[in-house]
């Protein structure tokens, strides 16, 4: 039983290199706040249910499952709090290369 | 079979380069993702480490770290948006 955690770790440690790398790669905000914060949620969730494969006893399953509800419900919530402060401040949607279409 | 201990140690990396990120980032709402992506790879950080030397208090420390991380960030993004100023 012990291999799907091992693979749920690989598939963990290639989604947060892509994020890290999604962050210095793109240019606009929006992207990187969009890339960033799901591509991040999605590791966290495989490695909290990969180390349900690894646990000792019981006690340890309800904290991290505890641990899964609360990041599925905040993760999602922080990014469109980010986001909205960004946009009402002024930020533009527009890519940096391209002309703003009036 | 360490993988564990390897998940450790690209979480540190990863915590260094987006430390870099929120270093040279453009605009403060940059600074805000990368403290939310730090406080993230805390969390599983501190997650993995509880599991590794069975510590059953340590998953309550990252539950509560969660809580403080996320009222951080809404409170810190909130507080951009109005300027300082009550609305």
């Amino acid at each position: 039983m012990i291999w799907i955690g091992v693979v749920l770790f690989v598939l963990a440690w290639i989604f947060l290199l892509f994020g890290m790398i999604a962050v210095f790669r793109l240019k606009n905000i929006y992207e990187r706040i969009i890339s960033a914060t799901t591509i991040d949620t999605v590791a966290a969730l495989l490695v909290i249910f990969a180390l349900f494969f690894f646990v000792p006893s019981f006690a340890f399953a309800i904290r991290l499952i505890l641990l899964i509800l609360f990041l599925f419900i905040t993760n999602p919530i922080s990014s469109h709090v980010n986001i909205r402060s960004a946009f009402l401040t002024g930020i533009s949607t527009e890519k940096e290369g391209e002309e703003q279409h009036d | 079979m360490q993988f564990l201990e390897y998940t450790l140690i690209l979480l540190a990396v990863m915590m260094a380069v987006a430390f870099v990120r929120l270093a040279i980032g453009p605009t403060i709402w940059d600074r805000i993702l990368m403290l939310n992506l730090i406080s993230i790879k805390v969390i599983l950080f501190v997650v993995i480490y509880a599991i590794l030397n069975e510590n059953l208090l340590l998953l309550d420390i990252a539950l509560s770290y969660g809580i403080i991380g996320f009222l951080t960030m809404t409170l810190l993004a909130k507080f951009i948006m109005t300027g300082g100023r009550e609305k």
